[in-house]
């Protein structure tokens, strides 16, 4: 055991391996801070540079570019509520409304610590438990997914804002927007139109920048109004006191991170958003959340870099990828001539040990190149908005078209950023429709998969972790529609009091 | 002077068709004189993209021109394969063919947006990659012929990444052939498919190769067969389904292959150059040990025997297809 750390040791302790992690997270916090540029996109086409490299030393290249850009999409979530990945959407929440009241330097560190910290126990995680969470992991089927996302899905009462309703009726429209595209068992075109674009679904990306930020947009140039009342005078720090409140907060960020991410499928987005489902949840001032609540950036970005270390514990405890960023990363290993899996740990212990430690040198490069990028990004805040808009609605154009390469995804982002604005009108929240979106597709897989396999409605109650979750779903209904009802009473006596 | 007209405008018509002729020729000698797009119907990452950038690689070095892909990702392949039909037959855009767009899609589509054959020219077949028959490790069958017995008269689900992808229609052509009762469950790639065999959730999976290897190496899934018409040099233990000894299953073949194609109406001399220059790539060390690590046979070959190949794939896939009932309309 010594010995093999040692010999680790000796792997990882070399310059070339510092230059990469150092490269890989300069370059994932500055991709990922671009709307449309997202860090699997990042780490896929950083893959051809490993094939030169030695293994270790590639592969933590690729580590540090997806790392940095988790945290970096938060950065263009809170300046100009664009999402640079999907994952920070949950960010813009409480990020941008920070930022639009001058605290936009508070809201990045804040996002910056929650990520770090998330990321460090993310790679413990790894280090210590991941043969005991991979063989977890690998107990989930078809009816236990199903009954996973049904409780994730329960989240949706905590985004909904200020009416259920709404928020009910958003997030079931995501769900049908999601069903666009080819049938998953069949094959059948639903919903396209005859549109040949629409057969693979509507995009995602473009539906998530139209939606977010376009109709920051299309507000100012209606309002003519300047409601950014910040300058160079953004001195805002996090305060040891608010450090101290958000820490239980992204530490539970952290976890439910961890256990999103070591199932395969799930993802660093539906982390964020159960994360913040669960702060609010669990705060004594719900009404706070969505308004600029530090907390729920904590909330969201420990959630989304909890996913970041544990997508890799499927990976090498079982080689199997959990998603996009860990198929890449799958690829350099075969590249290298190497295999993750079980045998891994046995043939090549001193290889993953040289891993974990640039895991966690990533995560302090991480924090340092983070502070470095606030202090030049905060100040994006200090350009005129008559300036700024045209920009951010550039960037949503160039961002929505680089994923594919299409302009028919411009399209898309436009239509969305109409519907965002005319939601917004109505009082209608946005992130239900996402999470639908996000979350409507594994749903109806996972439902439809356990159909196949078992041809019975039985097959739903089969094991310990469907009746887990059966019951979770229950409770959390339960909670959250009662707390909905009681604070909806509140107001009402309140407003008859009056 | 009807005939001296007549001589005038044959004369212009040759000239110009000389003209053109050099031109070509001038065009053919002096490519590529400009950047070169590989489209890839699929996203970064992926198996296909990364053998792109591998050729795109060999190619920039050899060309001393820039050569990039560009992925155009969606709907099983057809979106970015129809597009690059539609592009410009220049030779400065080349398409990364592979058993979707040219074997299964267009038996599977009914309205495809694009024609497999008259809207391409082959350039070069680059690699094929067998599947391979597993089950998961506390499957009871070690042989195909087992795997059979334990399953008749019951129903057994068979995964895969998607409707319509070859590790699908790899399973639909055995359940055609054995006559056995099984079900198609579809997964979104085979990094999802593949833990639901590891754990037991589906039964049997006929994965591409290279994505069942670590599984079958770490001895979580077992390989029964490989869908090749002869054994695979990784797996030299492992028979193929036609050396099981069933008699339904002799001759079987499905297996996955990328080759580059172009746009109809790219200069016959321009295809010539970019096979020439390929068929060196490939047979180079780095492509070789690349396709060595990935479990894939190097092919290469002239024009016509890539396009031979690909008129066989297409009119067997469309019999598979038929057979097993499968076409999206």
């Amino acid at each position: 055991m010594m010995e093999n750390i040692g010999l680790g040791l000796s792997l990882f302790f070399t310059l070339q391996n510092f230059v990469a992690i150092g490269i890989g997270v300069m370059i994932g916090v500055v991709i990922g801070s671009i709307p449309g540029l997202t860090a699997t996109m990042a780490v896929a086409l950083a893959l051809p540079f490993t094939f030169s490299l030695p293994p270790v030393t590639g592969i933590l290249l690729l580590v540090g570019i997806y790392k940095g850009g988790i945290f970096g999409g938060s950065i263009s979530a809170i300046l100009i509520r664009a999402p640079g990945t999907p994952a920070a959407a949950c960010t813009t929440l409480d990020g941008y409304p920070m930022a639009r009241r001058g605290e936009a330097g508070k809201a990045l560190q804040m996002a910056l610590y929650a990520s770090c910290i998330a990321d460090v126990i993310s790679n413990l995680a790894l280090i210590f438990l991941a043969g005991t969470i991979a063989s977890f992991a690998l107990e989930f089927g078809p009816p236990e997914y199903f009954w996973l996302i049904a409780f994730s899905l329960t989240i949706v009462i905590s985004i909904s804002g200020s009416s259920l309703t709404k928020g009910i009726i958003s997030g079931l429209l995501g769900v049908l927007l999601s069903t666009v595209g080819l049938d998953l068992v069949y094959g059948t075109q639903r919903l396209t139109f005859d549109n040949f674009n629409l057969m693979g679904g509507i995009s995602y990306i473009p539906l998530l920048i139209g939606l977010f930020a376009i109709p920051e947009v299309v507000e100012f140039y209606v309002q003519r109004a300047s409601p950014l009342n910040v300058s160079s005078s953004d001195k805002s720090r996090v305060s040891w006191a608010e450090f101290k409140r958000c820490l239980p907060t992204i530490v539970r960020g952290s976890f439910i991170g961890v256990a999103l991410g070591s199932v395969p499928g799930i993802g660093a987005t539906a982390a964020s958003f159960l994360s913040y489902g669960e702060a609010r949840r669990n705060s004594k001032t719900p009404e706070t959340f969505g308004r600029g609540e530090i907390k729920g950036v904590a909330a969201a970005e420990s959630g989304n870099n909890g996913v970041a270390g544990a997508t890799l514990i499927p990976l090498l405890a079982l080689g199997i990828p959990g998603d996009v960023v860990t198929a890449v990363i799958l690829g350099a290993f075969m590249l290298q001539g190497l295999t993750p899996g079980p045998l891994m740990f046995q043939d090549n212990i001193d290889l993953i040990y040289a891993l974990f430690c640039g895991m966690i040198v990533a995560s302090i490069f991480l924090f340092g190149s983070g502070l470095f990028a606030i202090r030049y990004f905060a100040r994006i805040t200090d350009v005129p908005r008559h300036i700024l808009i045209p920009l951010v609605l550039m960037f949503c154009v160039f961002g929505s078209y680089a994923v594919q390469n299409q302009m028919f995804d411009v399209l898309i982002m436009l239509c969305f950023g109409i519907l965002g604005f005319l939601m917004a009108r109505i009082g209608m929240s946005t992130p239900p429709l996402l999470i639908g979106f996000i979350l409507g597709p594994l749903f109806e897989d996972n439902l439809r998969r356990s159909y196949l396999i078992a041809n019975d409605a039985s097959v739903f109650v089969r094991s310990p972790i469907c009746w887990f979750f059966i019951a979770a779903t229950a409770l959390s209904l339960f909670i959250g529609l009662r707390k909905e009802f009681q604070s909806a009473r509140a107001a009402r006596e309140r407003a008859a009091a009056a | 002077m009807k005939t001296f007209g007549r001589l005038l405008a044959a004369a212009t018509v040759f000239a110009t068709g000389l003209g053109l002729a050099s031109q070509a020729s001038a065009q053919a000698d002096d490519y590529p004189t400009k950047r070169v797009t590989i489209i890839v119907p699929y996203s970064a990452g992926g198996a296909t993209d990364v053998l792109a950038r591998q050729v795109a690689q060999g190619l920039t070095e050899k060309w001393g021109e820039t050569v990039t892909v560009e992925n155009r990702p969606g709907a099983g392949a057809t979106l970015g394969t129809a597009q690059a039909a539609r592009a410009r037959p220049d030779g400065y855009t080349l398409f990364m063919g592979q058993v979707s767009s040219h074997g299964i899609a267009p038996a599977v589509y009914a309205n495809l947006q694009y024609k497999a054959k008259e809207d391409f020219e082959p350039i070069v077949w680059i690699t094929e990659i067998p599947n391979v028959m597993v089950v998961p490790e506390a499957s009871k069958a070690t042989t195909v012929q087992e795997f059979m017995d334990q399953a008749k008269g019951k129903n057994v689900s068979f995964g895969s990444s998607g409707t319509g992808s070859s590790i699908h229609l790899s399973g639909e052509m055995f359940k055609a052939r054995t006559g056995l009762d099984m079900t198609h469950v579809p997964y979104r790639g085979s990094g999802e498919a593949v833990p639901a065999l590891v754990s037991g959730n589906i039964d049997v999976m006929f994965d591409n190769l290279p994505s069942a290897m670590p599984q079958i190496k770490a001895g979580t899934i077992r390989a029964l067969a490989v869908t090749s018409a002869e054994r695979d040099p990784s797996l030299p233990d492992v028979p193929t389904l036609g050396e099981s000894g069933i008699a339904e299953l002799e001759g079987f073949e499905a297996k996955s292959w990328f080759g580059l194609l172009a746009p109809a109406g790219t200069d016959a001399a321009i295809i010539e150059k970019v096979n020439a220059s390929v068929n060196e790539v490939i047979s180079g060390e780095t492509f070789q040990s690349y396709a060595m690590n990935n479990g894939a046979t190097v092919v290469g070959g002239s024009p016509e025997k890539f396009e031979e190949f690909i008129d066989a794939e297409l009119d067997k896939w469309a019999k598979v297809v038929a057979d097993a009932g499968v076409r999206v309309e």
